[in-house]
């Protein structure tokens, strides 16, 4: 009974020293990391599958994925906002025009594609500014 | 005499292509793109640690004619044979899901069709696999096509080495603000995905359908040193290309797909098809070793019939045990978690049940009564005594670092 107890405390203890001694992220700052990081990698797929470097296969299947991993992200950044309305306001703003093109990006050559390369590069860019700060 | 050499060529080959799957891709890509070089010690740490176990596991069943699970049993008792074997199940039906899940990824990555929709059809080719295939081409096959792993070193060669700039990071990692848990959990995640029981399970099972006795001890040597040896040239290989591509990029590694980027910067299109080839020959051979290796684990411990190289009717509850636990692990892919956060997630949770698994090493390998005069050193005992305080240490960890970093 006291091991089992002695066993928890110390979980709990140190779950306590490596929240609390900022060696961990807080929730929202992991998630803005997240989809900055997924926003980065989505503009750096587009452009490859524009230089030839992957095949339009490739770029779909990956685009899939960051659907999945993307969907959601607004509502969770909104509910666990940690920073002023003005600053996710912003996040938002960049947000839903970057998830657009992760739902429709321009895998051919008949569309603007390097716009949509530009609205991924800057979502990426104030997500992984603001998961950081 | 060029038999056996031929036998530990081959043993080699396949274990330098059957190192990586799909836990050991995910750690080794999201340790090199978020710290650099700095958690390369973890890999060669733990690659360590699984040369000497499978170099004892091989002794062990060489010379005792016993498997592992057939002795933990024998030796503990039915009760303490249950730990590891729940440990096994809980961990391995995670990892095989995972494994699942990175085949029908890169079979995605290959014709586009999303790998929810090819995931049910996978399983499917595993389950064929596995019920008529016979041992050897489970066991060589995947791990024959694993060698296309080590185009991840052609493809740093290709850009040009390792950059000075990111030599310091080998002992400074990039460390952000509150990215230490991160770090820690990876080190939890490289150590639980290298050193997965499953492989001690099935190569001791392994040794036994190929009837390995004490003139197989240079082989299993060989095989244990040499070939885990150079397979993590693999993993250690995707490590740097991650940092060397997807770090500057800022690119996580979130996904099986990011990692394939790496490879496509410096070959293009070929790279592509390599990274995706690689993920498809390690997933796929993972899988059948996780599949087989909790059959075994489980028939074994019944005092069941059991055998690859039998007809499913000859071992029929070993067959059966190997269709209930794939369509279990089937069912948890199903629900649509990304493999690589699947993987990740099995990873912690192996290495929290790793004490339970390693612990009766310290004793079996000690018993003259199995080994003869082939018992441990004093040198391995105390390389088997820090392995387990390893495993002790990552095992406490785990679970607070899964809950607080939320899985990487």
């Amino acid at each position: 009974m006291w091991r089992k107890s002695g066993t928890w405390l110390g979980l709990m203890l140190l779950l306590s020293v490596l929240s609390g001694c900022n060696v961990t992220e807080s929730t929202f700052a992991r998630t803005a990391s997240n989809a900055g990081s997924a926003f980065a990698a989505a503009a750096t797929t587009l452009t490859y599958a524009h230089e030839d470097k992957i095949t339009y296969a490739y770029a779909a299947s990956s685009f899939v994925n960051f659907q999945s991993e993307l969907s959601g992200t607004d509502q969770a950044l909104t509910a666990q906002s940690a920073v002023d309305t003005r600053t996710l306001h912003h996040l938002l703003t960049l947000y839903k025009p970057a998830i657009q093109v992760i739902n429709a990006p321009c895998l051919s050559g008949a569309c603007n594609w390097r716009s949509q390369i530009e609205v991924l590069n800057r979502a990426s860019q104030a997500l992984l500014k603001a998961g950081n700060s | 005499m060029k038999k056996q050499w031929l036998s530990i060529a081959l043993g080699v080959v396949t274990a330098i292509g059957g190192f990586l799957d799909a836990g050991t891709v995910a750690t080794a890509g999201e340790a090199g793109a978020k710290f650099g070089l700095g958690l390369i010690w973890a890999i060669l740490a733990a690659t360590l640690a699984v040369m000497l176990l499978v170099e004892m596991v091989g002794r062990f069943t060489a010379v005792s004619k016993k498997t592992y699970a057939d002795a933990i049993r024998e030796d503990f008792g039915f009760r303490f044979y249950l730990l590891p074997l729940t440990s096994e199940l809980i961990a391995e039906s995670l990892l095989l899901a995972a494994e699942i899940g990175g085949v029908a990824i890169a079979l995605s990555l290959f014709t586009g069709i999303p790998w929810h929709t090819l995931f049910p059809f996978v399983a499917l080719f595993i389950w064929i696999l596995a019920w008529r295939a016979p041992f050897d081409l489970i066991e060589n096959g995947p791990a024959l096509l694993g060698l296309v792993t080590l185009s991840f070193l052609a493809g740093i060669v290709a850009l040009g080495g390792i950059p000075a700039h990111l030599l310091p990071t080998l002992w400074h990692p990039n460390f952000q603000r509150g990215s230490v848990a991160d770090y820690l959990y990876l080190v939890a995640a490289i150590i639980g995905s290298t050193i997965s029981p499953y492989l001690l399970y099935f190569y001791s099972s392994g040794a036994r359908e190929e009837r390995w006795s004490r003139r197989s001890l240079v082989l299993n040597r060989v095989t244990a040193i040499v070939g885990m040896g150079f397979g993590s040239i693999g993993s250690m290989a995707l490590l740097v290309l991650g940092a060397i591509v997807l770090q500057p990029l800022q690119i996580s590694s979130n996904t099986l797909g990011e990692l394939g980027l790496a490879m496509a910067k410096p070959f293009g299109i070929t790279g592509s098809f390599l990274f995706a080839s690689a993920l498809f020959a390690t997933c796929l051979g993972a899988a059948l070793e996780v599949l087989l290796a909790v059959s075994y684990n489980i028939a074994q411990g019944f005092g069941w019939e059991w055998g690859e190289n039998k007809k499913p009717v000859e071992a029929a509850r070993f067959n059966l045990v190997m269709t209930i636990f794939l369509l279990i692990a089937a069912a948890i892919g199903l629900i649509g978690i990304d493999p690589l956060q699947l993987a990740l997630f099995a990873s912690t949770v192996i290495a929290l049940f790793l004490p339970i698994s390693l612990s009766p090493f310290l004793i079996l390998m000690n018993d003259p009564q199995y080994l003869g005069n082939k018992t441990n050193g004093r040198f391995t005992n105390i390389a088997v005594i820090c392995i387990l305080l390893l495993a002790f240490l990552v095992a406490l960890v785990s679970l607070p670092l899964e809950i607080i970093t939320g899985g990487g």
